[in-house]
C-alpha cells in the first residue's frame, strides 16, 4: 500500500516547512481575544491582497497585535463577495477597502454600502496620472482638454481594467470640470494597467489614465509623457509633473485604500484599532511598504474616515451620473 | 541595451553561488510539483508561494520566483502526458500527442522528450533574450487591438482546422467556447451579460475551471464508464525513459524551429504559452511529412508545442524586464511580488541594477538545466502514478480537481461549473467532438471580442482595421489559408488518386 | 427520432436560448447602446447556422450506424457515473458547511467505495484519510490557501 503514497506530489511540499515559520503567541482576555482575520476581497497577487499581506506583515512583525493575523482571500464581484462575507462576521474580521465600496453600490452592482460597515481607518493613497505617448503632438494637459472640448471623439482614451474605476472616473471628473461633453468620450477598456501602458507606448491610444505608480518610471525613461496628476501637491521625485490644480482645473482625486470592520463593532474595539493603526503608520516598516508600492500616507482615524466616506460618496454619486453610468 | 558582457558574466557567477543554486533547485522542484496539480498553473504556483520570498534579498527572491514559474511550466505538461489532464492552458497541446504516447506504453519516453524539448525551447529563447531583447520589445509594441484580433482569430482558425473531416463539430465546439466567454461584465460598455445577478459570475468563468472540468473531470467520468475488469491496470508497461534515435531525429528540427515562434508569441503581452503551443502544433502538423500521425502519438507533435511554450515563457519576461509591463498573468504576479520586495522592473532596471537583471537571466538558463535534471530524476517516480490502480487514482484526481478549482476563485459556484463542464467533456469524448477549439475559445474569446471592438472604434471600420498594418494583413491571410488550404489539399490529393 | 440527432438538437436549443437572452440584454449607457449585444448576436447566429448544418450532416449519414452512445449500455457503470455526479453535488453542498477536511474525507471515501469496491474497505479508508489530511495540510498550512 505504501508505494501509492509516494506518488502524492504534495507530500514533497514539506520542504517548504524549512522556509516558513509561524509565530504563535498566547492570548489575552481583552479584545482581540482570538485570531484576527484580515479579508482581502481579491485573489492572491492583486492589489488588495498586497495591501492585506503588507498589513499582516507590519502588524505581526512590529508586535502590535498579540493574536495571529490571517489573510483570507474572498475574491469576486469587485469586492462584493468579500464584503458580503464580512457583513456577517464578528469583530475579529476586518477587510481592506477602497472606493469600490462606494461605487459598487452607486453603479447598482451591490446592495451593500459604506454605511453597512464600521470604518476603521484610511491608510494610504495613490494619485492618478494622465499620460500621452512620448511623440504625441499634445502639448500639455490644457491642450488635451481643449481638443476634447472641441470634439470629444478626437482622442481615444485607454483605461483598465473596468469602466467606473478611479482611473476612468478621475478622467471624467477633470474633463467635466473643464466643460467637455463627457458622454461622448471614447474610452478603450484594456484588461489591465499593463495593457494600457503597452497600448500607449505603441501609440495605439492617444491618451491613457492610470496610477502614477504604473506610469512614473516610463515617464522618467522618456517612453511616455505624463501631462498631469490628480494629486494635491507635486509628487515627490517627480516635481516636474504639474498637478491639475496647478494647471487651473480645481480638483484632487485620491485613489485611497483603507480598513473597515463588520457592522456593530463596539466603541472599545474601534478605539483599539485606532490606537493600533495610528502607531503602525508611524513605523519604518510601514513607510517602506508605502515607498515600495508608490503609495502616499493618507492616514485618517475611524471618525475622520467616516466623514471622509460620506463626502466621497456624495462626490462619486455625482460623478457616475455625469459619466453616464447610471440609468 | 546592448549586451553588457561584464554584467552578464557577473550575473552568471552570482547565479551560480551556492545559495542561489539552492533556490533554483528548490523553486524548480516546488514549481514542478505545484504545476502538476490540476488548476494550479504557473500563475497560481507563484502566487501561493510568494510568502516564502518575504525577507529574502531581492535578487534571490527574483531567482526563486523565476524558478517556481519555470518549474510549473515543466510540471504542467507532466499531468497532460500521463493523465490527459493539463494543469494549465499552455499544457493543453501536450495532451494531443503526449497522452497517446502514454497509451502506447511510451510514458517514460514522452516525459523525457517533453523535458528535452523544454530545454531546447528555453535555451533558444534565452539566447534570443540576451541578444534581441530591446528590438523585440519594440516589435511587441506594434501590436495594437487590430493586430491582436487578427492574431487571435488566426490561432482559433488554425485549431479548428485541426479537426480534419470534422470541421462542423470543430466549429460547434469553438462557438460553444465563445459563448462561455461572453458571460460576465462586458468591459467596453459595463453591461452585465448572462450573469443572472450573481456577483461571482460578473468576472466571467475562469478558463481554468473549464479546462479542469473538460479534461480532468471528463476523463475521470469517461474512465469510470469504461473500467471493465476490476483488476485491470491502465497500462502495465510504462516503457523506459530513454528516447529512441528515431524519436530524437523526428523531433529535433521541429523543436529548433518552433522555439523562435513560441518566443515571439510569448513577447506579445497577453498572448503567452497557450497560443504559442497551439500555433506551433498546428504549423508543425501542416509542414510535417507525417502529419497524419499527429494526434496518434507522434513524437514531434509533443516536442514542438513543448519547445514553443517554454520559449514563450522566457519571451514573457522581455516586456516585464525591459518595459515594466507584465505580459501574462504570471508575470503580473511576479511584478507584484517584486514591487513588494522593493524592486521595480522596467526601463530603468538595466541601467540602475544591471546585476540583478543579468543574474536573473542567467538563473533562467541554469534553471533550465537544473529542471531537466529534476525532471529526468522524477520520471521514475511519476510513471508510478500509472501503476496506481485506476480505481484509486481516479477518485483522487477527481478530488484534486475540486480542490484545484476552489483555489482559483474560492467559491463553490465554480464547483457547479466544474461539474457541468465535466459532463460536457464526457459527451464530447464519446461523440468524438474535438475539445481543443472549445478550450482555446474559452481562453482567448474575451480578449478577441474586446480587441475587435477597440480596433473597430479606433480605426472606424473593419476594412480600415484590416489595412491598418502589414501585421494585420499577414494574419488575416494566414487565417483564410488555415481554413481553406487543408480542404483544398485534401481535395487535390483525392483528385490525384482518383484520376 | 434517432438518437443521432440529440446533440445537434441540443446545440440548436442552446443557440436559440442564447439568442433570446442576448436580445434581452440591457442597453449600454456608455457609447453605442447596442455595443454589448452585437458580438453575442454574431456567435448566437453562427451557432444556430452550424447546428442546422450539423443536423443535416447527421441526416446525410443516417444510413451509417451510430455507436457513440453504446458506452452507456453497461447499466452498472452508467449508474456509477450518475452516483459520482450526485456525490460531487453533495460535496459541493457540504464543502462550506462542514469544512474542507470532513467533506473531502466523506467524498473520497464514498468515491472509493463506489469505484474500488466494498471488498477493499481497508485500503479505501486508509487512502481517504491520508489523502484528505495531507491535502488539507499542504494547501492550508504550507501554501496558506484559505480553506473552509
Amino acid at each position: 500500500m505504501k508505494k501509492y503514497f509516494k506518488v502524492f506530489p504534495i507530500l514533497m511540499l514539506s520542504v517548504v516547512l524549512v522556509l516558513s515559520a509561524c509565530g504563535n503567541s498566547s492570548g489575552e482576555a481583552n479584545y482581540p481575544d482570538e485570531n484576527v482575520e484580515l479579508i482581502a476581497p481579491a485573489t492572491p497577487g492583486g492589489g488588495w491582497d498586497a495591501t492585506a499581506r503588507a498589513l499582516q506583515n507590519v502588524l505581526d512583525e512590529e508586535g502590535f497585535v498579540e493574536q495571529n493575523i490571517n489573510v483570507e482571500n474572498q475574491p469576486g464581484g469587485g469586492g462584493e463577495v468579500g464584503w458580503q462575507y464580512l457583513s456577517d462576521q464578528n469583530s475579529h474580521s476586518l477587510s481592506v477597502n477602497s472606493s469600490l465600496i462606494l461605487t459598487n453600490n452607486l453603479l447598482g452592482q451591490s446592495d451593500l454600502t459604506y454605511e453597512d460597515f464600521t470604518p476603521i481607518a484610511t491608510l494610504a493613497t495613490e494619485w492618478i496620472s494622465t499620460a500621452v505617448p512620448s511623440d504625441s503632438d499634445i502639448e500639455d494637459g490644457i491642450d488635451m482638454l481643449d481638443r476634447l472640448k472641441e470634439d470629444p471623439k478626437s482622442l481615444t482614451i485607454a483605461v483598465g481594467p473596468a469602466l467606473g474605476n478611479n482611473d476612468h472616473l478621475s478622467f471624467v471628473r477633470v474633463a467635466d470640470e473643464y466643460g467637455v461633453d463627457v458622454s461622448e468620450l471614447e474610452f478603450m477598456i484594456y484588461e489591465s494597467g499593463g495593457d494600457v501602458l503597452t497600448a500607449l507606448m505603441g501609440g495605439h491610444a492617444d491618451v491613457a489614465t492610470m496610477s502614477i505608480s504604473e506610469s512614473l518610471e516610463q515617464h522618467q525613461s522618456g517612453d511616455i509623457e505624463i501631462l498631469a496628476t490628480t494629486a494635491d501637491e507635486p509628487i515627490e521625485g517627480a516635481e516636474d509633473i504639474p498637478t491639475w490644480q496647478e494647471l487651473g482645473v480645481d480638483f484632487t482625486f485620491p485613489h485611497w485604500r483603507g480598513i473597515m470592520g463588520p457592522p456593530d463593532m463596539t466603541e472599545e474595539e474601534v478605539a483599539y484599532w485606532d490606537e493600533t493603526f495610528s502607531q503602525m503608520v508611524e513605523t519604518e516598516a510601514w513607510q517602506t511598504v508605502l515607498e515600495n508600492n508608490g503609495w502616499q500616507d493618507y492616514y485618517m482615524n475611524s471618525e475622520e474616515s467616516r466623514e471622509f466616506l460620506e463626502e466621497q460618496n456624495q462626490m462619486y454619486e455625482d460623478l457616475v451620473e455625469t459619466a453616464g453610468l447610471t440609468d | 541595451m546592448g549586451v553588457d558582457w561584464n554584467s552578464f558574466f557577473e550575473g552568471f557567477m552570482t547565479a551560480l553561488s551556492f545559495q542561489n543554486l539552492l533556490f533554483i533547485f528548490l523553486g524548480g522542484l516546488l514549481g514542478t510539483i505545484v504545476g502538476m496539480l490540476p488548476g494550479l498553473g504557473p500563475a497560481t504556483a507563484v502566487a501561493v508561494l510568494i510568502p516564502i520570498t518575504f525577507g529574502m534579498d531581492s535578487t534571490s527572491a527574483l531567482i526563486l520566483l523565476g524558478a517556481i514559474y519555470y518549474g510549473a511550466m515543466y510540471g504542467g505538461s507532466r499531468s497532460s502526458i500521463l493523465l490527459n489532464t493539463p494543469g494549465d492552458g499552455s499544457a493543453i497541446a501536450a495532451t494531443f500527442d503526449g497522452y497517446p504516447m502514454t497509451r502506447k506504453g511510451q510514458a517514460g519516453q514522452a516525459l523525457t522528450l517533453a523535458t528535452l524539448a523544454s530545454l531546447i525551447g528555453g535555451t533558444v529563447a534565452i539566447a534570443g533574450f540576451v541578444f534581441l531583447a530591446n528590438p523585440l520589445a519594440s516589435f511587441a509594441l506594434q501590436f495594437g487591438p487590430a493586430e491582436y484580433f487578427f492574431l487571435l482569430i488566426f490561432t482559433l482558425s488554425a485549431v479548428v482546422s485541426l479537426s480534419k473531416g470534422n470541421m462542423i463539430k470543430g466549429f460547434v465546439s469553438m462557438l460553444l467556447g465563445l459563448i462561455v466567454t461572453t458571460i460576465g461584465v462586458d468591459s467596453q460598455s459595463g453591461v452585465y451579460r448572462f450573469t443572472f445577478g450573481n456577483p461571482h459570475l460578473s468576472e466571467g468563468i475562469d478558463f481554468l475551471v473549464v479546462i479542469i472540468g473538460v479534461y480532468a473531470v471528463g476523463e475521470v467520468l469517461y474512465n469510470i464508464l469504461v473500467i471493465k475488469d476490476e483488476n485491470q491496470q491502465m497500462k502495465e508497461d510504462v516503457g523506459n525513459s530513454w528516447i529512441t534515435k528515431e524519436q530524437w531525429s523526428r523531433s529535433f528540427w521541429p523543436m529548433i524551429r518552433q522555439a523562435p515562434i513560441g518566443f515571439l508569441v510569448g513577447i506579445l503581452p497577453g498572448a503567452g504559452g497557450s497560443i504559442a503551443s497551439m500555433i506551433s502544433y498546428t504549423t508543425e502538423q501542416q509542414v510535417s511529412k507525417k502529419g497524419e500521425e499527429f494526434g496518434k502519438g507522434a513524437p514531434e507533435g509533443l516536442a514542438s508545442p513543448e519547445s514553443s511554450n517554454n520559449a514563450a515563457s522566457v519571451g514573457a519576461f522581455i516586456p516585464l524586464l525591459t518595459m515594466g509591463i507584465p505580459g501574462s498573468g504570471t508575470t503580473a504576479v511576479i511584478l507584484g511580488a517584486l514591487i513588494m520586495l522593493g524592486l521595480q522592473p522596467g526601463p530603468m532596471l538595466f541601467q540602475n541594477q544591471p546585476e540583478v537583471a543579468w543574474t536573473f537571466i542567467n538563473s533562467l538558463f541554469i534553471g533550465n538545466i537544473v529542471l531537466v535534471i529534476i525532471n529526468i530524476l522524477l520520471i521514475g517516480l511519476l510513471v508510478r502514478i500509472l501503476k496506481t490502480p485506476p480505481q484509486i487514482l481516479y477518485p483522487i484526481i477527481l478530488v484534486l480537481a475540486f480542490i484545484g478549482t476552489y483555489t482559483l476563485g474560492y467559491s463553490i459556484i465554480d464547483f457547479f461549473i466544474l461539474m457541468i463542464f465535466g459532463v460536457i467533456g464526457l459527451l464530447m469524448k464519446i461523440l468524438n467532438i474535438p475539445v481543443a477549439p472549445l478550450i482555446l475559445a474559452v481562453i482567448i474569446g474575451n480578449m478577441m471580442e474586446q480587441n475587435f471592438r477597440m480596433a473597430f472604434v479606433s480605426h472606424d471600420g473593419f476594412l480600415q482595421m484590416l489595412t491598418a498594418s502589414p501585421i494585420s494583413i499577414l494574419f488575416a491571410v494566414l487565417t483564410v489559408a488555415s481554413v481553406f488550404l487543408p480542404a483544398l489539399f485534401s481535395r487535390l490529393s483525392k483528385g490525384r488518386t482518383e484520376s | 427520432m434517432s438518437i443521432r440527432y440529440i446533440i445537434p438538437s441540443v446545440t440548436l436549443l442552446i443557440s436559440v436560448i442564447y439568442l433570446i437572452l442576448t436580445f434581452n440584454l440591457p442597453e449600454s449607457n456608455v457609447g453605442n447602446p447596442t455595443a454589448a449585444m452585437n458580438y453575442p448576436l454574431l456567435i448566437g447566429f453562427a451557432l444556430l447556422g452550424m447546428s442546422i448544418i450539423y443536423l443535416f450532416s447527421e441526416f446525410k449519414n443516417r444510413k451509417e450506424p451510430f455507436k457513440a452512445f453504446e458506452v452507456f449500455k453497461d447499466k452498472q457503470l452508467t449508474t456509477h457515473v450518475i452516483v459520482v455526479l450526485l456525490l460531487s453535488l453533495a460535496y459541493t453542498f457540504l464543502f462550506e458547511r462542514i469544512g474542507f477536511l470532513f467533506s473531502t474525507l466523506l467524498f473520497l471515501t464514498g468515491l472509493l467505495f463506489l469505484i474500488n469496491g466494498r471488498r477493499k474497505w481497508l485500503t479505501n479508508i486508509i487512502v481517504a484519510v491520508l489523502f484528505s489530511v495531507l491535502s488539507w495540510y499542504a494547501f492550508s498550512e504550507l501554501l496558506s490557501v484559505s480553506l473552509p
